[in-house]
């Protein structure tokens, strides 16, 4: 009995001592941190990807809740009160929480972020996937090869008859339309709204659903309601791989960015910029990318997937050559003014 | 409306039967209404009576038997065919109509002309005595003003039969009688067969042409308010209509019309009888209370020494309850008399009746 | 009644009216803890929206909603679909609550079974599941291809006749509870009656049958109606984007915009639009006995 409670104290001591030893050169780890995101099957693949191997490495328990919410966000670094270590940001967010100083900077010294494409390096905001808007066809109406290349041939119903879905949101839309009508990839902004719009008028009566969920695409080409669809590139990953006869054609694609950031005032930043930098690496992301069809943004990402896989992705090299960048400084500065424009627009007969 | 001749049809039903489920509603019901005639169906509660009258109004199709009126064979004819006017047992006015617009229904029904229905629903509601309350709703009402809605309503279209079912159950006595006598003014004017439903046996004796007895789905009796009073078929008759003393014997002797019987205690009484029963016959015996005599009041022959157990006052008769050897109990009714002390419990007196005040009664 | 209390004499008028007043007072006690979860959850977040209407200052929100066409437009939709979706779950559910008030004990739990089943499954699955059968391959456009009975699929989907069945098949069971309940509580001797006073069966329908329901036809088409308007979902998926519902914009104007200012003042437009309406509808099919009563 007494010698148990010695061997306890002296245990004690030893911790404390390495505790202090360490704050040298960086803060106490906590028990544990939050990473808030939007859940479901992202979740699962973000654990298996990121967040086992992070736990193991540091001995800090993950606790991930979702959904992603601005309001909460605003409210959480508003009050002082901020639970969240980390937390994925909602699309049009990321621009928005830096404009109103809502995140911390992330901090290069931690988060090396030197194999990522330019675009993916904002101050603010940790990019953590590439997704992109893409054309997808099904294989079995037009041959791949004699398939629908480009928007302007998107746009062709003669060439290329057949119902057509695209989403019930100008993004995107308004750059595709512009890209049908010739404008070069790289003179898309800012975007002249007026022809955007005059060349939309063009394939409305062709497209019998305006999607609104991600969902959607992927299953009207699945239940062959439409021909030809835009849509996420890892919604149709997920119907390519069990087989489905559709395929992408990344030309023109419209390529954005998954985010995460570390919200002002949030405890334990340190740790949270440590696991932006764990999550920063090409072999994780490679995890990543395999289970969701959305890879980071290393550049060597692809390397490290399936090679038969690779293609699929919005970085392989091949790929990214063909797509944009999708401006959301352009929309964050545009956003209402072109869905009211968009909405108005929909319901003229 | 109001018409010199009759304007009902004759009812009958023969062998009717209708069952719910298990229960026997009717069993085997046959009778027959005259043109004009006022029958009323008598019994208690679960008799049948409702019942009856929804196979006479087409609601009920029965498992067996036919309902012929005016001589055609009306049985599976639906109830709107059937031009008969009925009064609920709970009136059944349409609560989303005013006075005005529930008489005028059935007119509107029948198609009748816009100023002939503004007509013939003023004389009704007056015939009733509701003229000014054409703009209410039902629920703005009296009992016995809806009541007389309901009665409006089932006359307004001259039907050829007009069925009530209960209608004075909810009011209280004095409208209640009130009312019987206008429905009684109001059949005899407009000379309509009327199937009147009552469990209440004062109410048949005032109102009826002829009483139907029922019980248990079966008629027991059916004839003239005093016949059924005074010479009912049956020990349920006998009870049901009226207060009666039932006596029990054995039929002992028979002479002139007159049959002697032997009680269980040996005393020795004498009826007066058309159905003679046999000698050694268990017989039973009827007196009403009031057709017993105080032996004060004269010569009685068949006579019984009493003792009084309790008086009650009736306004127009003390009740007394006596005891007779045998250990029963007798009801005696006598006027209220000037000058005339009530009998007080524990009086002895003796009571007797002549012949013909009794009457023998089957089984 | 007002000619008994005028007789009255002073003393007792002041009475009765003071038990009156303490019987509103009582009854205003009892319903204490219901004023206020109404209080919490539906006048404040009410006044709220409001008061963020507002916010700035000025009306121009509402300027900008009763203005701009494209917000009358959408309006205007709304309160079609939520029309035509109210008057085709009446059709619809009327009989079946017919059905159920009269029929046997056993086909009344089979025939609340299948009218609950909605309730039990998320809209969301409901409204693929729709996606399944009204598609252009579809289940029912391929029966009726095969059967020969259309040589083009029919649009079902994607359009208003999607949205329409996707809502009236949610939105039934709220038309028919009220009605059903009426319904038992008709009186089957007024029928008879009617039947008897020599109306046929079209006739005492109505005549006595649909006056008597017609609190239950109220209650549900008010429910569906206002349901109908704040719809979501489904009219975004099963409308491809064809059918505009005002609580699409709203919540696109809180979500994508956080401009709350302009989703307030919208959804108090549709408030103040949707008690219009209920109010006329009302005062056109409110049962006359009802108000008779006491
Ligand atoms: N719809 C029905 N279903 C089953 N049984 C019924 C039905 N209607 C009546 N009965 C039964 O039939 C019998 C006769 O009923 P009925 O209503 O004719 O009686 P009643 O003589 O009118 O009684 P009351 O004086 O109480 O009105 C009763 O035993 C009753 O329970
Ligand atoms: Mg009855």
């Amino acid at each position: 009995m007494k010698r148990r409670t010695v061997i306890a104290g002296l245990g004690c001591v030893a911790l404390s001592g390495i505790g202090r030893a360490r704050a040298q050169s960086e803060p106490p780890k906590p028990r544990q941190i939050v990473v808030n995101a939007s859940g479901g099957a992202m979740a699962t693949a973000l654990r298996k990807a990121y967040f086992d191997s992070f736990e193991k490495e540091y001995g800090i328990r993950i606790v991930d809740t979702s959904p992603t919410d601005f309001g909460k966000l605003r409210a959480m670094v508003e009050s002082g009160n901020v639970e969240w270590t980390v937390t994925e940001l909602g699309g049009q967010d990321a621009i928005r929480v830096a404009r109103m100083g809502l995140v911390e900077k992330i901090d290069p010294k931690i988060v090396d972020r030197s194999g990522f494409p330019e675009q993916a390096r904002s101050e603010t905001v940790y990019t953590s996937s590439l997704y992109s808007t893409v054309l997808a066809y099904r294989t079995d109406v037009f041959k791949p090869g004699s398939h629908p290349k480009s928007w302007a041939e998107f746009w062709d119903v003669k060439k290329f008859p057949g119902a057509r879905s695209l989403r019930n949101h100008p993004v995107d839309n308004l750059e595709f339309a512009l890209l049908a009508d010739g404008v070069p990839l790289d003179k898309i902004y800012p975007i002249d709204m007026d022809r955007a719009f005059k060349k939309l008028d063009e394939i409305k009566p062709h497209v019998t659903v305006w999607w609104t969920t991600g969902a959607q695409p992927a299953q009207l080409l699945v239940d062959k309601e439409v021909v030809l669809a835009t849509g996420w590139n890892g919604r149709f990953y997920d119907v390519i791989k069990k087989g489905a006869p559709i395929a992408i054609e990344w030309n023109g694609g419209s390529i954005k960015e998954g985010t995460f950031a570390i919200p002002k005032g949030a405890k334990d930043a340190y740790w949270g910029q440590k696991l932006l930098a764990w999550m920063s690496d090409p072999k994780r992301q490679a995890v990543y990318a395999t289970e969701l069809g959305y890879p980071g943004p290393h550049l060597e990402t692809t390397k490290y997937v399936d090679p038969k896989v690779a293609p699929q992705m919005p970085n392989y090299p091949e790929n990214l050559k063909k797509q944009f960048w999708n401006n959301k400084q352009w929309w964050d500065e545009n956003g209402e003014k072109a869905a009211e424009r968009w909405n108005q627009w929909l319901l003229k007969k | 409306m109001s018409r010199g001749r009759s304007a009902g049809t004759d009812l009958a039903l023969r062998n009717v039967t209708k069952r719910y489920g298990a229960v026997s509603a009717l069993t085997d019901v046959s009778l027959a209404v005259e043109a004009g005639e006022l029958l009323t169906i008598l019994g208690p509660s679960g008799s049948g009576k409702t019942t009856l009258l929804k196979v006479v109004a087409g609601f009920e199709l029965p498992e067996a038997g036919i309902v012929m009126l005016g001589g055609s064979d009306v049985t599976e004819r639906p109830p709107a065919a059937r031009n008969i006017g009925m009064v609920f047992q709970n009136y059944a006015l349409f609560p989303h109509m005013t006075v005005r617009e529930n008489v005028a229904f059935p007119l509107e029904m029948r198609r009748v002309p816009r100023r002939l229905i503004e007509e013939k629903v003023a004389r009704a509601l007056a015939l009733v005595e509701l003229t000014g309350y054409e703009a209410r709703l039902p629920t703005q009402l009296s009992g016995g003003q809806q009541q007389r809605v309901a009665l409006a309503r089932a006359i307004v279209f001259d039907p050829i039969l007009l069925l009530l079912d209960e209608p004075f159950g909810a009011l209280d006595r004095k409208l209640r009688e009130q009312m019987q006598l206008e429905v009684r003014r109001l059949q005899r004017q407009l000379g309509l067969t009327t199937l009147f439903i009552t469990h209440d046996q004062e109410e048949a004796l005032v109102l009826s042409d002829r009483i139907a007895v029922m019980s248990h789905g079966r008629i027991e009796q059916i004839g003239a308010p005093d016949e059924i009073y005074e010479r009912p078929a049956n020990g349920f008759v006998a009870d049901f209509v009226g207060e009666s003393n039932v006596i029990a014997g054995r039929a002992a002797a028979r002479k002139d019309g007159l049959v002697e019987i032997e009680l269980e205690d040996g005393a020795r009484i004498c009826v007066a009888g058309d159905r003679i029963p046999d000698a050694g016959a268990e017989v039973r015996v009827l007196v009403r209370p009031e057709r017993l005599e105080l032996a004060s009041d004269g010569a009685a022959i068949n006579r019984v020494a009493g003792t009084v157990v309790e008086t009650v006052y009736l306004g127009t008769s003390y009740k007394y309850r006596l005891r007779v050897p045998g250990g029963r109990e007798w009801l005696v009714r006598r006027p209220v008399r000037a000058g005339e002390a009530p009998l007080a419990p524990g009086d002895s007196v003796a009571v007797g009746f002549a012949p013909g005040d009794a009457h023998l009664i089957a089984g | 009644m007002t000619e008994a209390v005028a007789t009255l004499p002073l003393a007792a008028g002041d009475r009765v009216r003071r038990r009156h007043a303490r019987s509103v007072l009582g009854a205003l006690a009892l319903s204490t803890p219901a004023l206020v979860l109404l209080l919490v959850f539906f006048a404040l977040p009410l006044l709220r929206l409001f008061w963020l209407s507002v916010d700035a200052g000025t009306f121009l929100p509402y300027e900008k909603a009763l203005t701009e066409r494209l917000y009358l437009t959408v309006f205007w939709e709304t309160f079609k679909i939520a029309a035509a979706v109210t008057v085709l779950t009446l059709l619809l559910g009327y009989p079946v609550a017919y059905f159920l008030a009269t029929t046997t004990r056993l086909w009344q739990f089979v025939g609340f079974a299948f009218v609950m089943l909605p309730f039990w499954t998320s809209i969301l699955v409901r409204t693929y599941a729709w996606m399944v059968l009204l598609g252009r391959n579809g289940v029912v456009n391929r029966t009726l291809l095969d059967l020969g009975l259309i040589t083009e699929p029919l649009p079902l989907l994607h359009n208003f006749t999607g949205v329409l069945i996707g809502m009236v098949h949610v939105l039934l069971p709220y038309m028919i509870f009220p009605i059903y309940n009426a319904m038992r509580k008709v009186d089957a001797d007024l029928v008879r009656a009617a039947e008897g006073l020599g109306a046929p069966g079209y006739a005492v329908f109505r005549r006595i049958y649909l006056p008597l329901t017609m609190e239950g036809v109220l209650a549900g088409t008010t429910l569906v109606f206002i349901l109908s308007l704040g719809f979501f979902i489904t009219p975004a998926l099963l409308g491809g984007g064809r059918v505009a519902m005002i609580a699409v914009i709203i919540e696109q104007q809180v979500r994508e915009f956080l401009n709350w200012g302009f989703a307030g003042a919208l959804s108090v437009v549709l408030l103040a639009s949707t008690l219009v309406v209920y109010g006329l509808v009302h005062r056109l099919l409110r049962p006359r006995f009802a108000e008779g009563v006491r």
